[in-house]
């Protein structure tokens, strides 16, 4: 959440920072430069006029900075205070040390040389902006797995992989043509075909097991069948944050019941049986038999054994 | 309103490249824009001193000789306006660029953004470096986090309503020293100012604003704490002994500490963190996973399929 500061102050944040950038940059086309900080090219003569206004005190021809823009590339020169850019504040910096430490997670242990590189920078960051070293950012993706991934997608080849399918608690060896890697809200799933169920899925990267990049001819035929969603319905027993977040409920008080619609039983089964007590599902009938069947049955064996 | 960024860009100039602190008098002389009564420049210059100083900009109040009692001068010293980061290689870059590329679509976005720009005015180009897990992406899910950055540098007091296992709302104060991120969760660990314990919370149960305020005088951040450490859940309080079907409960395999074959069957050593989350875990497994021991385990396993049975018969 970046501070956002009232126009005037915005402006000049952006003046002081163009000076480095051009400095950095000379020759840029005018319409690029706007690009890079994200305003019109209209805006941006109007920034530069400003700015050839500015100078040292005195205010002469021979203190002001000197900024050529009209044939549509930006030069600027005399301007040694600022060339240099400005620090980083204080969210920036936060938001850099996170990046880096997400980086970290994701490099290699062979590289050892990125890896002291992060170290160093994300410390160098630290220090300037006060930041004690508290951060810390996991992946629980192999490299080894993103590695294969990211080649299969560079070489537009195919991969094949084991998938641990959460719902069925199966392993399953598919061949897949993967389409690209997405993240939302950090984790990351690959879009791909996937030959076995002639269709398209989202396979979750920290569920994959093994990949390996294979040849396979680039043929994508829809599949006919399509699966049956379930529509259930179940009731609160208990208080259960677990039951709230696994059904994404805002209201989850005792006795009140909510209507849940999903494509896999074994997924709804699992779920009313992992609440332990705290959920009972309704409906369907005859999925509410199988969750008593097999409860019954995990009782019957703890009975005996 | 240009003239008023002129002025605050001249005078930025100005405190930037004198040697020595220019007094009041000398900036109102030669600082272009300082116009009207001496009132008027007074406050003008007061004003443009914070709008300054609330884009970052440290402003140095001194006085060119301390021996005598002069009028107060101000400067803005290189070395803190400038961005340092030292000697700087194109992989270093390449590296921060990355860096700030993990937060695309995010609230922080804006934050790193920016960085990214002055990080590419320092005149050093990136090279090519590509590493293939760096698609990763971070998510603050509409957090404050520089508010809880700064909360943890300055130890300041956070308060917030937490909604505990059984959906409690209870109001937590702590005192923050690690924010940490794992599978597209936040965890915060601080500690707990009514028990004086280190304890994590995921960010997401935090119900409404995070409030900051001063921080107990006499804190000390404890020593060891590292937050690397929050997942692996301390040392575990003891272990299970889980006897799970061939080819099924990969989750719980993945915890195993050992695994020992029993024919159609494999007896797992699981480390325990919390019995409630494994009982669930358990359950979720159905007839594919059985536990031996512990007998409290065991206990909750029965109650819990005893109220399955009733509440579906």
């Amino acid at each position: 959440m970046a501070k956002s500061f009232s126009a005037p102050l915005e402006r000049t944040a952006r003046l002081l920072d163009l000076v480095p950038y051009i400095n950095s940059h000379q020759g840029i086309a005018l319409k690029d430069l706007a690009a890079v900080f994200d305003v019109s090219n209209a805006q941006m003569i109007n920034d530069l006029t400003t700015l050839w206004m500015c100078g040292l005190p005195g205010y002469t021809p021979l203190e002001l900075m000197e900024l050529d823009f009209e044939s549509g590339y930006v030069n600027i020169s005399n301007a040694p205070t600022l060339s240099k850019p400005r620090s980083v504040t204080f969210d920036e910096g936060v938001s850099l040390v996170l990046g880096l430490e997400l980086l970290r997670s994701s490099i290699s242990s062979d590289r050892a040389d990125l890896l002291e590189k992060v170290d160093s920078l994300a410390f160098r960051l630290s220090s300037i902006i006060n930041l004690p070293s508290v951060f810390s950012v996991t992946t629980t993706v192999n490299q080894k797995i993103f590695g294969a991934i990211a080649e299969a997608l560079a070489s537009q080849s195919g991969l094949e992989i084991q998938y641990h399918s959460l719902y069925r608690d199966e392993i399953t060896q598919r061949k897949i043509f993967p389409i690209e890697a997405l993240d939302v809200d950090g984790v990351q799933y690959l879009s791909a075909y996937c030959y076995e169920v002639s269709d398209f899925r989202q396979f979750k990267i920290e569920r994959i097991q093994s990949a390996g990049v294979i040849q396979i001819e680039r043929r994508v035929t829809h599949s006919v069948t399509q699966s049956q969603g379930i529509s259930s319905v179940i009731k609160v027993l208990k208080p259960s944050r677990e039951l709230a977040e696994r059904f994404n409920l805002t209201d989850a008080t005792v006795g009140s019941e909510f209507g849940y619609d999903t494509f896999s039983q074994q997924w709804l089964e699992r779920s009313v049986l992992a609440a332990g007590g705290a959920a009972a599902l309704l409906s369907p009938p005859e999925i509410r038999a199988s969750i008593a069947q097999m409860a019954q049955s995990m009782l019957d064996r703890y009975k005996a054994e | 309103m240009s003239r008023k960024i002129e002025r605050l860009i001249n005078l930025t100039i100005a405190l930037l490249a004198t040697k020595r602190y220019l007094t009041k008098s000398e900036i109102f002389r030669s600082v272009e824009g300082y116009e009207g009564s001496p009132e008027t420049k007074e406050r003008m210059f007061e004003r443009d001193k914070d709008d300054l100083r609330s884009l970052g900009i440290e402003i140095e109040v001194g006085s060119y000789d301390p021996l005598f009692n002069d009028e107060a001068g101000y400067r803005i010293k290189q070395e803190k306006y400038q961005l340092d980061l030292g000697q700087i290689t194109p992989t270093e870059i390449s590296l921060l660029s990355l860096a700030a590329q993990a937060w695309q679509g995010a609230s922080f976005d804006e934050a790193a953004q920016k960085a990214l720009l002055k990080l590419n005015s320092i005149g050093v180009p990136s090279d090519s470096l590509t590493l293939p897990g760096a698609s990763n992406k971070l998510s603050d899910g509409g957090r404050d986090f520089p508010l809880i950055a700064k909360a943890i540098a300055d130890q300041q007091l956070l308060t917030f309503t937490y909604i505990d296992s059984q959906l409690f709302q209870n109001v937590r104060k702590i005192v923050p020293i690690g924010l940490s991120s794992r599978a597209g969760f936040w965890y915060l660990s601080g500690v707990d100012q009514e028990i004086q314990e280190i304890r994590t919370f995921r960010v997401d149960r935090i119900e409404g604003e995070i409030a900051a305020s001063k921080g107990p005088r006499d804190f000390e951040t404890p020593q060891n704490f590292d937050p690397k450490g929050v997942f692996e859940g301390g040392s575990p309080t003891s272990f299970a002994s889980i006897d799970v079907r061939k080819g099924k409960g990969t989750s719980l395999r993945a915890l195993a500490t050992s695994t020992e074959s029993l024919g159609e069957w494999d007896r797992l050593r699981v480390p325990i963190y919390n019995l409630h989350t494994l009982a669930s875990m358990v359950l979720w497994h159905g007839n594919d996973v059985f536990v031996q021991q512990p007998q409290e385990l065991r206990e909750i396993l029965i109650g819990q399929l005893d109220s399955l049975v009733k509440s579906h018969g």
